[in-house]
């Protein structure tokens, strides 16, 4: 190779060169390198190599160069190997460094190609940096599924200290009945990369120390350093999780026993209580009929007094069998169109209409996701007693709905007798009635019928009003279902 | 033929209930209502079966036109007996009204399931009681042809 060519060559490479003669001294560099280690041009020519490196090194690395010479070959200095490169001005910088032997016309040369590696070094820590802090247990595995890197949280986590860890195979920290198959999976991942969150569905374990076993969620990404490919893997305990999905399950399971109960209560209480009922009401009439005629006017009030007694019983009994089939008889959601069940309603309560000259209007109403025949129960509960309880004049009823968010607000307004504000809750309980039977019958639980099948939906029920001067009732329902339904 | 009135033959009607004001106003009811039948009675569904099958005790009852049946009594229920007489070729013609407190609508289904012929609730008032047992009486002894006696 000709002097001239090698200058060349030199001089267009953007990496620092040196190239030093059999004795040690420094024959060539390129601008590059006086660039990296502060030097004008020419200034090192002649000079020992050792000049470019930090004092405390120099005698080691007289001897590494005499070793090299002694058998030369292409080398790159280890990584790992602490190296640093001495700048004019005293500083001290990380290099890496390559060795090559080569031939010229003047003997035997060896070209070092020097690169400072600050940068790299820097970046390096700093992920070393973010990985120890991860509040997450993170590692580093490389091909061989040796351990190279693990944080503290992974200390914590699995019992060990990093220096246990590093060097081990992963499979240490997992339970021995998996550890065959998870070396399949290793292999396959480092095969074919893509970043994954493993255990999905399946249940994983991870073993600590003491020979405890954690489960875990493991997500898998890989990283490419230096030094090759390495899986960087994410491990997180999830024991409080499974623990809340567990005691959610047990909840439910509860929930649905309780409903059974009710519902069985229920019907019982239905069946059993009307039997007695019915032995009063009969009899009392028969005394009535017996006796007809003969009885005198008290007598006659009492009896009818028993038997309107009894029906009101009746009524209450399956009132409450309709409140407490709200939960536990509901069907499954499906679409519930507001505008047919309205249509519905008007057309059902077709002769309280007309019996009190009312009119009963809509606007447009959407179509949510609902229970139908519960909405149908909900809007006839409140169009009727918009129209039973008005004053004077004929009741007018009028629906309509806005949309806000993710929800629907449905408002059924009329200009009847009015509620005053401190009666709010009452109107809402089972039973609570606001006037007597004589002047608005009725047992006083559709509103609380009502509030359970909003509440089920989801949604909220609540009224503005004014003594006097009628109400609006107002119910929000969203327009889809987010929870499943379990009954 | 078969009157209410007295004219002609009597209609048996088997009477399955186990409360005894219940049967009380059963009977009651046909009186007021000035039905003239013949009210048997028994009060659980094991006698209804040996009483139609002409069992021990019951070796000389009738064939009942008309069973009134009650759903929930002790021994042997009201849902028990109608899927026995549906089975049996003998029994299976006769016609069958559920008579009960229950309105729930999952034994209702269950009963015309299980081929009753209709299915009436006891209301608690006695009058309107009156209106269902005249109901029955004028539907199925007077309007409907019952299976021929065998």
């Amino acid at each position: 190779m000709s002097d001239e060519w090698i200058s060349t060559v030199m001089e267009a490479v953007p990496t620092a060169m040196v190239m030093v003669d059999r004795e040690g001294r420094i024959a060539r560099v390129n601008s590059e390198a006086e660039r990296l280690f502060g030097y004008s041009p020419g200034e090192l020519r002649g000079q020992i190599l050792e000049k470019l490196i930090p004092f405390r090194f120099r005698r080691d690395h007289s001897v590494h160069r005499n070793s090299f010479l002694a058998k030369p070959e292409k080398r790159r200095k280890e990584v790992g190997r602490d190296l640093f490169g001495l700048h004019r001005d005293g500083t001290e910088f990380p290099v890496e460094v390559s060795l090559n032997p080569i031939e010229t016309e003047e003997g035997m040369f060896t070209l070092a190609v020097v690169v400072d590696i600050t940068e790299r070094i820097r970046q390096e820590r700093m992920f070393r940096m973010a990985v120890e802090a991860a509040p997450t247990a993170l590692m580093m595995v490389d091909e061989r599924g040796e351990i190279i890197l693990a944080n503290s949280e992974t200390e914590r986590l699995f019992g060990y200290s990093r220096e246990e860890l590093v060097g081990e195979l992963v499979e240490v920290l997992i339970p021995l009945r998996f550890r065959e198959k998870h070396v399949g999976h290793r292999d396959g991942f480092f095969k074919n990369f893509q970043t994954r969150l493993t255990g999905e569905g399946r249940d994983l374990f991870g073993l600590r120390k003491d020979g405890t076993e954690i489960p875990v969620e493991v997500g898998l990404n890989y990283v490419e350093t230096q030094g090759g490919m390495f899986a960087l893997a994410a491990v997180v305990d999830i024991s409080r999780r499974k623990q809340l999905e567990e005691n959610l399950r047990q909840s439910n399971k509860l929930l649905a026993e309780s409903n059974d109960e009710l519902r069985q209560f229920a019907y019982v209480a239905s069946h059993d209580l009307q039997t007695p009922l019915r032995t009063v009401a009969g009899f009392a009439q028969c005394l009535k009929e017996d006796h007809e005629g003969k009885l005198d006017e008290e007598t006659d009030d009492y009896i009818r007094r028993i038997v309107k007694g009894c029906e009101r019983m009746k009524t209450l009994i399956n009132d409450l069998l309709t409140y407490s089939r709200v939960e536990s008889r509901s069907r499954p959601f499906t679409e519930a169109n507001l505008n047919e069940l309205f249509d519905e309603v008007v057309e059902l309560l077709g002769s309280a209409i007309e019996e009190s000259q009312g009119a009963v209007t809509r606007g447009e109403l959407p179509t949510v996701e609902g229970d139908p025949t519960q909405l149908l129960q909900v809007l006839q509960n409140l169009v009727g007693n918009s129209l039973k309880y008005h004053g004077d004049t004929p009741p007018r009823v009028h629906a309509k709905a806005v949309k806000k968010g993710a929800d629907w607000i449905i408002s059924i307004k009329d200009n009847g007798i009015g509620i005053a504000p401190r009666q709010h809750e009452r109107i809402f309980e089972v039973f609570g009635r606001l006037h007597t039977q004589e002047a608005y019958p009725g047992t006083g639980i559709g509103l609380a019928v009502c509030r359970r099948i909003i509440l089920r939906h989801g949604g909220r029920i609540w009224f503005d009003s004014e003594e006097g001067h009628g109400s609006t009732f107002h119910f929000t329902i969203p327009e889809h279902q987010i929870l499943c339904q379990n009954s | 033929m078969l009157t209410t009135d007295g004219t002609g033959r009597l209609a048996d009607i088997l009477l399955v209930e186990d409360n005894e004001d219940d049967v009380m106003l059963t009977r009651k009811g046909f009186q007021r209502a000035k039905l003239k039948i013949h009210l048997h009675h028994v009060e659980n569904g094991e006698d209804c079966m040996a009483f139609l099958r002409k069992k021990g005790s019951f070796a000389t009852a009738p064939t009942p036109d008309l069973i009134l049946l009650d759903l929930n009594m002790p021994v042997m229920d009201g849902r028990e007996v109608l899927a026995e007489m549906v089975q049996d070729d003998a029994l299976n013609h006769i016609p069958v009204v559920i008579l009960t407190t229950s309105e729930d609508e999952r034994d209702v289904l269950e009963m015309y399931k299980l081929r009753c012929s209709a299915y009436t609730t006891k209301p608690v008032d006695f009058n309107n009681f009156l209106k269902v047992v005249q109901g029955i009486a004028d539907f199925w002894l007077t309007l409907v042809v019952l299976p021929p006696q065998r």
